[in-house]
């Protein structure tokens, strides 16, 4: 197995794929910038578990990012200092910032 | 006066079967069929789900805000931490019940952070500790507006939170299951175990509510309606 792609603190961008197949990836996180905030044991996508491949589906480390919610949602009514969490297979996640 | 006018009283929205259950119901009967698990297997888990209740969840927070080595232990692996309260998360299926076989964290409150538990994607939920969830918590608008609208939604509740405490959001959108450690509030110095977790309510470990001297109960569309205020 791969170590994890990323490092807790690293700025990352979520992928916008096809909402095509079952992914367990949020729209609404889709093209938005956050923070990882913590590593999740490797597990069997929900890519291929979706589809059974319990045993031999591909395993991926799962990353915990943090949101601004005013980074998500322009029109947000809350407070600045207010976040979201939520968590994605490594597949889902770029680099931001890159070339900075 | 005719039957059909008297047939004019309007049923709650709640006891419409809905699409969802009867997929389910579709779905359990074809998995019955192919000898996936019995129908007495589903009798016994149903049992065991109804049974479960808050109280597990409640015990886990009494026992932290009086025992600080407890709540690392909670803190660093709640899967773990659990069967010290005689929670076991593979049981009683030996590989987790369905959808709740996972990682469990305790998301602690402090004065800077307010936790929050949803799940967008369909109605995720630490069941093994919480009970079965409540009817809102699996409604679209509670998952759409508790991501979008947070702040409002817990001015609904009753929750009011100053601009300088941050709402944090947690979307149980993967394998991991959430519960919310509320603060101990004032007043309760010098209680047991026991009287602390009598106030420890699924509200409070959800997120949409704060323990409070007193309260020992979440409101309910029955308490509203016993009080006469319904």
């Amino acid at each position: 197995m791969a170590a994890p792609k990323f490092d807790i603190g690293d700025r990352v961008v979520v992928r916008d794929e096809t909402t095509l197949f079952h992914a367990r990836t949020q729209k609404f996180t889709r093209g938005h910038t956050g923070v990882v905030v913590e590593h999740r044991p490797e597990w069997v996508i929900p890519e291929d578990e979706a589809f059974g491949r319990d045993e031999d589906g591909r395993k991926e480390h799962f990353y915990v990012v943090r949101f601004k919610q005013k980074e998500l949602w322009p029109d947000y009514t809350g407070f600045d200092v207010d976040t979201l969490e939520t968590e994605f297979s490594e597949r889902w996640l770029e680099p931001a910032d890159q070339g900075e | 006066m005719s039957g059909s006018h008297h047939d004019h009283t309007e049923f709650p929205v709640a006891s419409k079967v809905s699409e969802f259950e009867i997929l389910e119901l579709a779905v359990r009967e074809l998995a019955i069929e192919k000898g996936i698990f019995s129908a007495d297997d589903h009798r016994r888990f149903a049992e065991w789900a109804d049974g479960v209740g808050p109280h597990g969840g409640s015990k886990l927070v009494a026992k932290a805000w009086t025992d600080p080595a407890f709540k690392q232990r909670l803190l660093a692996n709640g899967t773990e931490a659990c069967k010290e309260v005689g929670i076991d998360w593979l049981q009683p299926t030996g590989v987790g019940t369905p959808s709740d076989y996972t990682f469990f964290y305790v998301l602690e409150n402090t004065p800077q952070v307010h936790n929050v538990i949803v799940c967008t994607l369909c109605s995720c939920y630490p069941r093994p500790v919480l009970g079965m969830s409540p009817d809102w918590y699996r409604t679209p608008s509670y998952r759409r507006r508790m991501v979008r609208r947070p702040r409002e939604v817990l001015a609904e509740f009753g929750l009011h939170l100053p601009s300088d405490v941050e709402v944090r959001v947690h979307d149980s959108n993967q394998k991991s299951r959430f519960m919310v450690m509320p603060m101990r509030p004032e007043g309760t110095e010098g209680w047991s175990e026991e009287q602390l977790a009598e106030i420890v309510t699924r509200d409070t470990m959800i997120g949409v509510a704060l323990p409070a001297v007193g309260r020992k109960s979440d409101t309910s569309a029955e308490a509203i309606a016993a009080g006469g205020r319904g």
